[in-house]
């Protein structure tokens, strides 16, 4: 019996020394936290997948997952998206950034994909130690001043797409009077103020007008258009309405032709008979070099149409992946890990250039955008 | 005095006040015979919008529909009309009836949670994406009426025209036919009208199907002239066109007509002309504010609106 009960004990702190020891090893080398990040890894979305722009987020996602499953089969990994809505609504943003930062599965948030989803959602990201990165928040006020340490974009901003706007219209287009429009938001407000500042200082004439982001009907705006304006500029984030307004100057007899920001771009959905748009990345349809990724894109999708939008956001996916990737070498990666790394991101772009950020977050060298001539709805780049 | 513009501003302001009268029109007629504002009105215009998406899209779509453009118009007019009409139907049986004798604040709350029932309905059903008509793509722009400094589309014609004809068409429903007299002295004395042998129950349900089946009208004649639908959209038309009967005298007839039109071009001319009357200091985005300045005007100054008469009663 005393033979019994003394084998029994030092069986049990036999037992008791291996779990122990067991236990300490794991404390040692990585929290269940950390172990799950690199197990269990997935990227959030942050963008419009219903509302009015839906067109644009959905545009997204479908290149974030393409170039998650083009990842994961040449890295053996198993990333996956986690979609959040924002439906265009900055209250809706928000709550969905709270959504991702919970889930300990995210280790990178691609978007906003609208800027006042980013400002909405910047602090709490910054917070949660969570990289975020756009492939389509453009708002210059997004890195000045550094407000969220945690963001990064792989387009220009729009200290670069204003100048390069009314540089565009006073310059090439040789316009002498332009209605300026901004859909009274984050993104539209300061694009369409900079482009209207830039044309006055070369002597043009210009008007600015505001209509609602859910605006519908712009005939009263167009009857304010004189039958002397050659361009309005037209700083949307629905491609829709910048059909509509182009259909109604049209309607209206009127010569001026809309100018629409990278929010209009989208071939199946702003189609005038004569119009430009600008953007933040080329469209690959024009590249040759990309001809190989957009066949491949075509049989993952089976063939949906696309724009500028989804290869910046597969390249903002990209990013967060390789760094993901780089800091699970070790076996274990945290979120604030993941964010340190990419800023020394410096990787090939399928869009153009390498993407490496600067201290702001932004493109270092600040990039370009591209300008499209639209003819009867059919796109080509000018620039 | 710039003419263009003014013509211009006057054909925007004409469509969009021939949709607010629509509107204003089914507002009227319910109040007028149940004092009930029914604040669910503006969704079923929304679902009207969508109904008339279906049968576009049914049809072909706007690019190559299956049958000519005025079938295909007469098509998802007549659809939005008879499925709004059984919705408005259905509203008043299941969530106003039960309450025809309840305080009047009861039916008010239950109107607003229909409001809220049809937008989600709508927005689980087909998302929150905004649908789009492909009118431009339909018909194009530049068809239409070019004289002078007046140009207009051809479905612009069609929208106002059918709405002019919808409300003409209900001035003489209520002025000369047997169901007018009834939903008249329904209007005046609820139970007078039962005393005389009208079924009251039954002229409230056809007041209920005449005014939704204008509001799922209004619902495609915005579709097709401005292109693009959602599912919120019946909250801005609700409000303008209850802003129009209020304005006109809710309970009028003539007074919705009247106040649609005043509404929508005041609206319009807005639009056109708050920056000079300001001297740059408000631009177009204020255009609502003079819309419900409108309206609070019109309640301090004549609550009962233009073409209502105050109420009197007994002591």
């Amino acid at each position: 019996m005393r033979k019994g009960l003394i084998a029994a004990s030092l069986g049990l702190l036999a037992a008791a020394v291996v779990v122990t020891s067991a236990l300490a090893r794991t404390e040692a080398s990585a929290t269940p936290a950390q172990l799950a990040a690199c197990t269990n890894v997935s990227l959030g979305f942050l963008g419009p997948l219903t509302g009015p722009a839906a067109f644009l987020g959905q545009e997204q996602i479908s290149w974030l997952r393409f170039g998650a499953q083009k990842y994961n089969k040449a890295n053996k990994t198993r990333f996956k998206v986690l979609a959040g809505d924002t439906q265009l609504k900055a209250p809706v943003a928000r709550t969905v950034a709270r959504r991702l930062v919970s889930n300990r599965g995210v280790m990178a948030v691609i978007g906003g994909s609208e800027s006042q989803a980013v400002r909405v959602s910047g602090n709490l990201f910054e917070k949660a130690g969570l990289a975020s990165i756009s492939g389509s928040a453009t708002a210059i006020d997004l890195t000045k001043g550094r407000p969220y340490t945690s963001f990064f974009r792989v387009v220009p901003n729009d200290g670069i797409q204003g100048p390069d706007i009314f540089n565009y219209v006073a310059g090439q287009l040789g316009a002498k009077n332009v209605v300026v429009i901004d859909s009274q938001d984050d993104y539209s407000v300061p694009l369409a103020n900079a482009v209207a500042r830039g044309l006055r200082g070369k002597n043009v004439t210009v008007a600015r007008e505001s209509v609602s982001a859910d605006d519908t009907d712009f005939s009263s705006i167009v009857a304010n258009v004189g039958n002397s304006v050659n361009v309005v500029v037209f700083a949307t984030q629905v491609a829709a309405a910048a059909n509509t307004l182009s259909n109604q100057l049209r309607e209206q007899g009127k010569k001026a032709l809309v100018f629409g920001t990278d929010g209009a771009y989208s071939p199946s959905q702003f189609k005038p008979r004569n119009g430009y748009v600008s953007v933040f990345a080329p469209d690959l349809h024009f590249d040759k070099q990309a001809r190989g990724i957009v066949r491949e894109y075509n049989r993952y999708s089976k063939n949906k149409s696309f724009g500028s939008f989804g290869p910046a956001t597969y390249m903002a996916g990209w990013v967060a992946m390789t760094n993901i990737t780089k800091a699970c070498q070790d076996g274990t990666a945290t979120r604030a890990e993941v964010t340190r790394l990419t800023r020394t991101t410096n990787i090939p772009s399928i869009i153009g250039g390498n993407v490496r950020f600067d201290r702001k977050g932004d493109l270092r060298g600040g990039g370009a955008f591209t300008i499209y001539k639209i003819t009867n709805g059919a796109y080509s780049p000018v620039n | 005095m710039d003419w263009d513009k003014v013509v211009q501003l006057l054909v925007s302001g004409l469509t969009l006040g021939s949709v607010y009268a629509l509107v204003a029109l089914g507002f009227s007629m319910v109040y007028g015979i149940l004092k009930l504002l029914n604040l669910a009105h503006g969704d079923v215009l929304m679902v009207g919008a969508f109904i008339g998406w279906g049968v576009i899209s049914w049809l072909g779509g706007a690019q190559d529909p299956n049958v000519a453009v005025w079938l295909l118009i007469v098509l998802m007019l007549l659809a939005a009309m008879v499925g709004c009409g059984f919705l408005g139907v259905a509203i008043e049986r299941f969530a106003y009836r039960p309450l025809r004798r309840a305080p009047r604040i009861a039916p008010l709350i239950s109107a607003l949670g229909v409001s809220f029932f049809l937008q989600n309905s709508v927005l689980l059903l087909f998302g929150a994406n905004f649908r789009s008509y492909d009118t431009f793509d339909l018909v194009d722009v530049e068809v239409g009426i070019s004289l002078g400094p007046l140009n207009v589309w051809i479905i612009r014609i069609v929208v106002i025209g059918s709405a002019f004809a919808m409300m003409a068409g209900l001035w003489l429903l209520v002025t000369r036919s047997k169901l007018g007299k009834a939903m008249r002295a329904t209007a005046f004395d609820r139970e007078a009208a039962a005393m005389m042998g009208i079924d009251v129950d039954k002229v409230i349900v056809k007041t209920f199907f005449i005014g939704s089946a204008l509001a799922g009208a209004a619902g495609v004649l915005v579709g097709l002239v401005f292109g693009s639908i959602n599912h919120f959209m019946g909250f801005s038309y609700g409000l303008k066109g209850f802003t129009a009967a209020v304005v006109g005298g809710i309970g009028s007839i003539p007074g919705a007509m009247f106040g649609g039109l005043f509404i929508g071009l005041s609206e319009a001319l807005s639009v056109g002309y708050i920056e000079d009357f300001t001297r740059g200091r408000l631009g177009s985005a204020f255009s609502d504010l003079v819309v419900f300045l409108i309206l609070i005007v019109f309640m301090l100054v004549r609550p009962q609106g233009i073409f209502g008469k105050p109420e009197v009663k007994k002591v």
